[in-house]
């Protein structure tokens, strides 16, 4: 019966505005194709294993029409703002410039809604790097929610960086959803040039009580040298279903760094790829909390294609009541990435009894002059810290909350010049841990 | 540097020395599968007819099944049609002593160093011998027997014992377990089996050695121990095959049952025909191990030594279902030229208190791919369980993988679990250290790889680890550089 439900979505399927490219029709067109064939991945798919997404398929989220309600939209954008920041602002898949702050970008700088740049006439130069940009195949695993995404994305952000071009406040991107049952489907491009450098803070936001879909993909590009430290906030309400896909390749000397804090929604999958070149880095570094039934589903894969590259791949996981978390992590050594120092290591603490952690780091090497390790421990608090903290005259509860608040914060020191305000962000589900 | 690398190939490219193939008269059943040949199978071993039914319904799920193809390995489609599926030598039916056993058998066991006759009266090991398709020898039955110890082949347990095989076999491995061990279970031949009394220590180690020899036949092997309440056993298993430029099929099952505070300890040194250096002919080595700790305190230990095959797929696991039970896993898998091996273990835990402990060295060298790939699964019910894994991979030479795929999987707070994994190759240093102490490339090299193996050789029975370390040094002979 579920089998065919995804075609539900491709029977929605409308040709696209008129003033779209022709180029893009087709790729859609394509996408959703192989959407109709295969459709929504299933836990029979190795890299699906323990993430089910039935409950998307049994109803039809809807994408919206006419205009956004900015208002409801505002309160939840300021509830996670960061101060001092540039910022796009796209509600229910639409692009609301009257909330969107750009004044000030420095020359060599283009950031623009996606939608707007398409409608564009071929003349204005941004035409050949969008079509190879989205015509790029999202790597090593193509999967339904790829193809669903190309065939329906509304809109997303475009940030561009020419050569040289450092920016020195972050890009704060913001995905709210307002509608119930509503859909929001988005594409984002980001492509930092040689020797420029970018903070780019994606974040996701809903009201607690409505239940929606986000699914959006960023296509990453970092060129010789260039560097993006990409945040992810992750703060959708606690009925959302949210796809998150991240893919980035980054040429010689780049680096990558994908910060990731996964808080909210019901139904979570937060992937990111990253495909390296001649000593490229990449540091990854994620915190996940789940409660009630949250599922949080984090999916890495690093290909060192080149020599001398680095990766560290450092997720902890908080899992209670009748959640569920997965970490897969796939390092990827190809056979000419010689010297590749790679890491990867995952913890979690499992506070109850109904709660599930199913962690699956993996390694694959085919270069042997490399140095790959990888770590995963489960357990739950140390019980002399908590005895230790009690003897201080801490209580039980406290203790362990504030524990908890230290084993996810560890991660948040890492996450760069961001960190003090993420740090809060945290702080604010641990409030006895002040 | 050169002269480590000459040194390395001389190591990768020693011969497969059992590789000889001994002429026999055999009864053999064509070629192809169908429920005439599983009545035939069973017909030939004079089975009871609730084994022939067994198998049927076997045969019968596997038709419904498909080939899994979720292992890092590649391989030529296997013609399920095209194998024989029974080859037996012609020769007295059951021999009543060594005397009666075919004498060109008896060379070939003492060819490949497992002489039926010395292990008698010297080692003090008791083997089942095991060729093509049927049990040819079991030595030491008498002693055994002084102890209540059955130990026997398959088929004679059916026809002597069929209640015991009766309670446990399928027990572990239920006959539509997955492709391979369905197909086994439809068309097995022979194999050994063991029954452990209440409380006794088996006066001896127990070893059954596996010979492939006819051509164009599969290996269809069923191996069940059962250990009964406080009992202890040490079992060994060796398996080589002649040099052949096809691959032969080898899909074997083991079922291990450990009750009450019983304790199993299964070795493997695995030496099928691996194929030569361009990847040509070698065994399809597809098994199912599994052993299951029914019994509070009881214990499972697996060692493996994995040298030979074209292709391992091979997870021997165990279900910690009794209160306080350990399971255990040491392996050691060598992949050299072009063979491929994917396996490591399963652990579940299922009763509170369990341990688990993995230990997994893969050692990788020409153009092989080793993956090691293990569950570790903890259930609610399994309170305080435990399990420490560690995998560590050695590469030698550039062009060959090594693969780590660790699945775990825990429902249970109190669980502790801690998986750690390392890949690398044999260090500058390490090699320079020994060669300025005088050792040769060629014996540092030895000496570095029977050091990152230590953990696993020292869980293997003496006779077991001197073979296995020389092993080690014929399978990555011409491999280090």
């Amino acid at each position: 019966m579920s089998a065919l439900s995804h075609s539900l979505y491709v029977d929605s399927y409308r040709e696209p505005a008129t003033n779209e490219p022709a180029w893009l029709s087709r790729l859609r067109r394509q996408a959703l194709a192989r959407f109709e064939a295969s459709g929504f991945p299933s836990p029979r798919d190795e890299e699906w294993r323990y993430t089910h997404v039935a409950p998307i398929e049994r109803k039809l989220f809807t994408a919206a029409t006419g205009s956004a309600d900015t208002d409801a939209a505002e309160a939840l954008i300021e509830s996670c703002r960061i101060a001092d920041a540039w910022s796009l602002v796209f509600v229910d898949g639409m692009f609301v410039p009257e909330l969107s702050e750009r004044h000030g970008l420095p020359a060599g700088v283009t950031l623009e809604s996606l939608a707007s740049l398409l409608a564009l006439s071929e003349a204005d130069g941004n035409a050949a790097w969008l079509e190879s940009g989205l015509e790029r195949e999202t790597e090593s695993d193509r999967h339904g929610f790829l193809d669903f995404n190309t065939a329906f994305f509304t809109d997303g952000a475009v940030l561009r960086l020419e050569e040289g071009v450092a920016l020195e406040k972050p890009v704060q991107l913001f995905f709210v959803s307002t509608r119930n049952d509503g859909r929001a489907t988005l594409r984002n491009l980001i492509r930092i040039g040689r020797n420029a450098e970018a903070r780019v803070v994606e974040t996701h936001v809903g009201p607690p009580e409505t239940g929606y879909l986000g699914t959006v993909v960023n296509q990453i590009e970092v060129a010789d040298n260039g560097g993006l430290n990409h945040y992810k906030l992750q703060l959708d309400g606690g009925r959302a279903y949210h796809f998150g896909g991240s893919y980035a390749r980054v040429a010689r000397d780049g680096r990558f760094g994908h910060h990731l804090l996964s808080l909210g929604g019901l139904l979570v999958r937060n992937e990111v790829h990253a495909r390296l070149g001649h000593a490229a880095q990449t540091e990854m570094n994620g915190v996940f909390l789940s409660e009630n039934r949250q599922h949080v589903d984090n999916h890495i894969r690093v290909d060192h294609d080149e020599p001398h590259g680095s990766s560290r791949v450092s997720y902890r996981g908080i899992l209670e009541d009748r959640s569920r978390g997965v970490f897969q992590g796939r390092i990827v050594v190809h056979a000419d990435a010689q010297k590749t120092d790679a890491e990867m290591n995952n913890r979690n603490l499992l506070l109850s009894d109904d709660a599930e952690i199913d962690t699956k780091p993996q390694l694959e090497i085919h270069a042997d002059d490399v140095k790959c390790a990888h770590g995963v421990t489960i357990g739950q608090l140390d019980p002399d810290s908590v005895f230790y903290l009690e003897s201080r005259g801490i209580d039980a509860a406290t203790a362990r909350e504030m524990l908890t608040f230290a084993f996810a914060a560890e991660i948040v020191e890492r996450f760069g010049p961001l960190r003090e305000r993420l740090r809060g962000l945290l702080l604010a589900r641990f409030p006895n841990a002040q | 540097m050169s002269a480590t690398a000459e040194t390395l190939d001389r190591l990768i490219k020693q011969d497969y020395k059992p590789g000889f193939v001994t002429e026999l008269e055999t009864d053999t059943l064509p070629p192809g599968l169908n429920e005439d040949v599983i009545r035939a199978i069973s017909k030939k071993k004079n089975e009871p007819e609730f084994m022939l039914e067994w198998r049927l319904s076997a045969y019968r799920h596997w038709l419904t099944m498909m080939e899994p193809h979720w292992a890092f390995v590649e391989y030529a489609p296997v013609d399920y049609q095209a194998i024989s599926y029974y080859s037996a030598p012609k020769t007295t039916d059951h021999p009543k002593s060594l005397d009666e056993v075919d004498p060109k058998l008896l060379e070939t066991y003492n060819k490949l160093g497992i002489p039926l006759y010395e292990q008698e009266k010297l080692a003090g090991v008791a083997v089942d011998a095991v060729f093509d398709s049927v049990s040819v020898a079991t030595t030491f039955k008498d002693k055994l027997a002084q102890a209540g110890v059955i130990f026997c082949s398959m088929s004679e347990a059916i026809e002597k014992h069929p209640d015991l095989v009766r309670q446990y076999l399928g027990s572990v491995v239920p006959a539509g377990d997955n492709f391979f061990a369905a197909l086994n279970s439809a068309v097995f031949s022979d194999g050994s089996f063991v029954y452990i009394p209440k409380g006794v220590r088996c006066p001896m180690e127990l070893s059954t050695y596996f010979r492939i020899n006819a051509a164009k036949t599969g290996q269809f092997e069923r191996t069940l121990i059962v250990a009964d309440e406080g009992s202890y056993v040490s079992y060994l298993e060796g398996c080589t095959a002649p040099m052949r430029d096809e691959n032969q099929l080898h899909a074997a099952v083991v079922e291990l049952v450990a009750l009450e505070g019983a304790q199993i300890k299964y070795s493997t040194v695995q030496n099928w025909y691996p194929g030569d250096e361009e990847g040509r002919g070698g065994i399809y080595n597809f098994v199912t191990k599994r052993g299951d700790c029914r019994g509070a305190r009881s214990k499972i230990s697996w060692t493996q030594v994995e040298t030979g095959s074209a292709i391992t797929w091979k997870y021997p696991s165990c279900i910690l279902r009794g209160d306080d039970s350990v399971g255990e896993f040491y392996s050691v898998a060598v992949t050299n030229h072009r063979q491929q091996a994917d396996t490591g273990t399963k652990m579940i835990h299922i009763g509170k208190n369990t341990k688990s402990t993995i230990i997994s060295k893969g050692i990788s060298a020409g153009r092989a791919q080793n993956s090691y790939r293990g569950l570790v699964k903890i259930l609610k019910s399994a309170e305080n369980a435990r399990n420490y894994t560690q995998c560590d991979s050695l590469l030698i030479g550039d062009r060959c993988g090594a693969h780590t795929f660790p699945y775990i999987e825990v429902k249970q707070p109190s669980a502790q679990v801690e998986h750690e994994a390392t890949t690398s190759k044999i260090s500058e240093d390490q090699l320079f250290f020994c060669q300025q102490r005088g050792l040769s490339a060629e014996d540092a090299v030895s000496m570095i790889v029977n050091g990152f193996c230590k953990q696993v050789f020292k869980e293997l029975p003496m006779e077991f680890a001197v073979e296995a370390q020389a092993l080690l040094g014929i399978s990555l002979e011409g491999s280090v550089g």
